[in-house]
């Protein structure tokens, strides 16, 4: 058994054991500590964050009436409520079991609370923005793209050349494209196409347009976890009498998604980042926000402050979906959730 | 006595060259143990895997229970076949991503349509004959080789199957593991299930079977009781590769 050594010993053993060592760690400090001082001083001293505390609504709701911001309020803090859940929750029991229905059921009661229409004040889309027009965007086009890339890849393993040769096409196709070209094609060519008394939604032709681009690449990734189940699983599922969609549903899937888990987290993380991209093509969402505080007189040439404080909030969504995601990897690891008692 | 399994001209090959099954025929009561020895690569594997639907068949009529089988591949057929047929595989091929206790009762609920406390109970029950029924909430990764393989014989009976194919069952495993698999395979077969199994366990073969089939090279060499087969083997390619094992 090693003892730990006192943390002065530590100190000089890991920082100062050679004449080099030191010289480098000094230099190393002095750099990290000129950097910090120099931060921290721009933040309290030079800085001027009444861009930011005076529009905290704007950047959260957009243009949301005033009166009605009582319901994105109440759609963001139900999925805080239910990531603090999702953390605290034990490891079995109803709630634990609840929890993918509930995150499910976010979709569509974000939808209905910002758009309202039965019951509630009907809003436009065009009043959506801010961070919760750009969550919106990232969950409905997440869990379009999802199944959508799923589709896909069983799709390009199919024993039918069509099916097989068709999706090959399209994720080959659509990988080929850049995202931008995507978006301004569903935003502006779309509506040239369609008759003028048909408008669709703009959030909707934008969620479109994200999931089929996002799904080419969810499944490849999906690709990637089924290729990694040994083909011994499909005969022992064969063997004991199982369907095919069977053996998809309860052996082949549940197994590949697992092993798919680590790169979906990335292609969600890029997908909200890549919803900044809507603020070119005229939707509010945080970037767009940022944006059009800036083109504000009262606010001229504040762009470091909104632009880090933008960087803040991306950065602590993203660190929230990394969380979940490691804590999703933890929980459909087998032998982590048997050392729970039984 | 019926027969389970009779097998007529069976014809297999995975390239031009060889035959891995060469106008195989044979015939399997019901109730009987047939243990199926040979080098590697003589096309013992492919044999079983051809008796429920594993290999499709070039040429050559199968019956499996009643059920007729041949190079049609009827996948209707083959269906009906693997209901009433169970295979334990070398390499156990468990579902790491459930428990033991799901691994046993995906099939009953999913295939028979059997309730989950009746398909559990009966789990228990099997898990309990196999002598492992504290590992029942356990997962798969966290079994000895021959626990492993234990459980897989429980899930394939929990189906209650007429047949029960086993194809090289302990050849995965360390040595000190061999025997409690099988120990539950000799317990099976008292019980009158009617066994097909391709092993090289001497030892078990010398005991449990009622008849030794020798293959080499996709052909059958022969097949005798293993008193004949051990102690003065007709053909000279058997005593051969038994000098060899023994």
């Amino acid at each position: 058994m090693l003892l730990k050594p006192a943390p002065l010993k530590r100190i000089k053993r890991n920082l100062f054991s050679s004449p080099f060592d030191a010289c480098v760690s000094l230099l190393l400090f002095f750099l990290v500590g000129w950097f910090l001082s120099n931060t921290i001083h721009w933040i309290f001293v030079v800085a001027d964050w009444s861009v930011v505390l005076h529009n905290i609504p704007l950047f959260a709701f957009g243009s949301y009436p005033t009166d009605q911001q009582w319901r994105p309020i109440l759609w963001l803090s139900m999925i805080s409520i239910l990531f603090a859940l999702t953390f605290l929750a034990p490891r079995q029991g109803l709630l634990r079991k609840s929890l993918p229905l509930l995150w499910i059921f976010m979709l569509p009661c974000g939808v209905c609370l910002l758009a309202g229409g039965i019951g509630l004040l009907a809003i436009p889309s065009r009043s959506w923005g801010g961070l919760t027009l750009t969550l919106l965007l990232t969950i409905c086009s997440a869990s379009l793209a999802l199944p959508i890339g799923i589709l896909l890849a069983l799709g390009r393993q199919n024993s039918l050349p069509v099916i097989q040769r068709s999706c090959m096409f399209y994720i080959d196709v659509m990988r080929s494209v850049p995202l931008i070209a995507v978006l301004f094609f569903g935003q502006l060519l779309i509506p040239l196409f369609l008759p003028h008394d048909l408008e669709v939604n703009r959030v909707l032709r934008a969620v479109v347009a994200f999931a089929l681009f996002a799904a080419a690449y969810i499944a490849e990734d999906v690709r990637g976890g089924l290729q990694a189940i040994p083909n011994t699983q499909r005969e022992a599922a064969v063997v004991l009498g199982l369907s095919q969609p069977q053996i998809l549903q309860f052996v082949i899937l549940p197994q590949a998604l697992r092993i798919a888990l680590p790169a979906l987290t990335n292609q969600a993380v890029g997908l909200l980042q890549n919803t900044s991209l809507m603020a070119i093509l005229g939707l509010v969402e945080l970037l767009g926000i940022g944006l059009s505080l800036l083109a504000n007189p009262s606010f001229i040439g504040r762009y470091l402050e909104v632009y880090v404080w933008l960087a803040v909030l991306y950065w602590i969504v993203c660190t929230a979906m990394a969380l979940l995601s490691r804590h999703l990897e933890c929980q459909l690891n087998p032998t982590a959730a048997s050392t729970q008692p039984s | 006595m019926t027969t389970a399994i009779r097998a007529k001209g069976l014809v297999k090959s995975f390239d031009q060259q060889q035959n891995a099954l060469d106008s195989v025929s044979l015939h399997v009561d019901s109730g009987e143990v047939l243990v199926v020895m040979g080098p590697s690569g003589s096309g013992k594997s492919t044999l079983i895997r051809t008796f429920n639907g594993l290999e499709s068949l070039d040429s050559g009529e199968l019956d499996v229970l009643g059920i007729p089988l041949d190079s049609n591949y009827d996948e209707r057929h083959i269906r009906r076949i693997r209901r009433r047929v169970g295979m334990v595989f070398q390499q156990f091929n468990l579902f790491p991503h459930l428990s033991i206790l799901d691994n046993i009762t995906l099939a009953p609920i999913r295939v028979q349509q059997c309730q989950r406390e009746k398909a559990e109970a009966r789990a228990i029950e099997l898990l309990d004959q196999m002598g492992i029924v504290d590992q029942v909430s356990k997962y798969p990764a966290q079994l000895s080789g021959g626990q492993q393989q234990r459980v897989a014989i429980a899930r394939a009976l929990a189906l209650d199957p007429e047949v029960m194919l086993f194809d090289e069952p302990t050849s995965a495993l360390d040595p000190e593991r061999v025997k409690e698999v099988l120990d539950a395979m000799r317990r099976l077969a008292k019980g009158g299930m009617t066994m097909v199994v391709v092993t090289h366990e001497m030892g078990f073969a010398r005991d449990v079977a009622d008849r030794i089939l020798f293959m080499d090279e996709g052909k059958v060499v022969e097949t005798s009781p293993p008193n004949e087969f051990f102690n003065n083997a007709r053909e000279e390619h058997s005593r051969r590769f038994l000098n060899q094992m023994l």
